[in-house]
């Protein structure tokens, strides 16, 4: 028995030292590595390439005055932003809030910028409170080099670097935005980018799932090792 | 085990296992670059791994009822053990959207079923439980090299010892099956 439980406190440990070093650790590549579909493709991907596809999602007023968190996709997976509760100005007449992500044609020069990903432009019917964050998340190619950082812009540009959460999992991006607007990943344009970077596609509640398996683990379980501490007594005594 | 099966020579029957395992999962994934229903590929791929585990009792698997909660409670573990250094660095992100997590659900049950249950256990009896823990680790980080880029696959390995190392050490699916799931849908 002392042999097992040393072999599976080793493999903990071994799991834990080899998930920290890569971003988010435990991955096992559900949303699929399909081709992704440029709005222009690189002269590559032209043969195959198929036109990627917009996302619609209406957000309801919940009784309490507030939006609806959510997160909206484009039917193709390569573009998604979520929020929490409130995140978007209650309409006057609490009307669900109607917001689009479409991918861009045109868009303003991105200058020393090189955009790994189609340009996708989030729209709603309402904007976004003070304060309140979108977390926009896009896929990126496996093909070619991986993007170091989101970019977007307002209006007609200039385009802005606004960062990446850096917890991810491969080839998709992630980062924060205190506006609506456009959204590409891209990396600058005289940066060697050679690797493959790592992608975020993190549940919305991974901190919370883990906390609740902790604490069912640890309520249940210490009563559940007392009553089998006590029949395993009763069975000595009956014994 | 069922008689057809039992006719196989065992170390045949093992390798033969991890094999069919390994290639179905490549297959899928290959299957995932080019499908238009990529939810519907996932579901055959994992439905198909759980073929695998056919002649096989549910005790022999790992799948008995005895000491069930403190199986269920086990894989809870299991998950909070998987997820926990993505929770630590955690910044946020999109769920799975519907389709995709039932896939995932599916997939999972199926990776735990081919991998640490049939594969396991045919190769525990051919050549002992040394080689089953480390033959279904080295099968499944394979089983991911097409899916994931280099960085990932010791993690990967990793979690597949973790979960080959429960299997053997409790005799025990259930775990590993929950905590597989879990991860799977949280990320």
């Amino acid at each position: 028995m002392r042999a097992r439980l040393a072999l599976l406190v080793a493999a903990v440990v071994a799991y834990a030292l080899a998930a920290w070093a890569v971003a988010p650790g435990f991955y096992d590549g559900i949303a699929p590595p399909q081709p992704y579909r440029w709005v222009s493709p690189p002269p590559q991907f032209r043969g195959s390439n198929q036109q990627p596809l917009s996302g619609h999602q209406s957000v309801k007023v919940g009784t309490n005055g507030k939006t609806d968190p959510a997160t909206v996709f484009t039917q193709d997976g390569q573009a998604a932003i979520s929020f929490t509760p409130g995140a978007f100005v209650t309409p006057p007449d609490h009307a669900p809030v109607s917001i689009d992500i479409k991918p861009q044609p045109v868009f303003p020069d991105p200058g020393g910028i090189h955009l790994s990903t189609n340009v996708y432009c989030v729209t709603a019917t309402s904007t976004l409170a003070a304060g309140q964050q979108l977390l926009v998340t896009l896929q990126y190619s496996d093909q070619l080099p991986a993007p170091s950082s989101m970019y977007a812009y307002q209006g007609s540009g200039p385009w802005q670097n606004i960062g990446n959460t850096g917890s991810a999992a491969p080839f998709y991006l992630s980062a924060r935005s205190s506006t609506l607007g456009c959204f590409s990943a891209g990396y600058p344009a005289d940066a060697g980018q050679t690797a493959q970077g790592a992608r975020v596609s993190g549940g919305q509640a991974v901190p919370i799932i883990v906390a609740l398996a902790i604490l069912v683990v640890v309520l249940a379980g210490i009563p559940l090792a007392v009553i089998r501490r006590r029949s395993g007594g009763d069975e000595e005594d009956e014994g | 085990m069922n008689t057809a099966l039992a006719l196989v020579p065992a170390p045949v029957r093992a390798i033969g296992l991890l094999l069919a395992a390994v290639l179905l999962e490549w297959a899928r994934v290959l299957e995932l670059r080019t499908t238009p229903w990529p939810a519907l590929t996932l579901l055959l791929g994992g439905l198909a791994l759980c073929l695998l585990s056919l002649g096989w009792s549910p005790d022999e698997l790992g799948l008995g009822r005895s000491r069930l909660p403190e199986r269920l409670l086990g894989g809870l573990a299991l998950a909070g053990i998987l997820l926990l250094p993505a929770a630590v660095r955690w910044a946020g992100g999109p769920a799975l959207a519907p389709p995709f997590a039932l896939a995932a659900v599916v997939v999972s049950v199926g990776e735990e079923v081919a991998f640490r249950g049939a594969a396991f256990v045919a190769l525990e009896r051919a050549f002992g439980p040394a080689v089953a823990v480390v033959g279904t680790t080295a099968g499944w980080t394979a089983a991911h090299v097409l899916s994931h880029p280099l960085q990932f696959l010791p993690a990967v390995a990793a979690a597949g010892l973790l979960l080959g190392a429960w299997r053997w050490a409790l005799r025990d699916l259930v775990g590993p099956i929950i905590g597989h799931v879990i991860a799977d849908l949280a990320l």
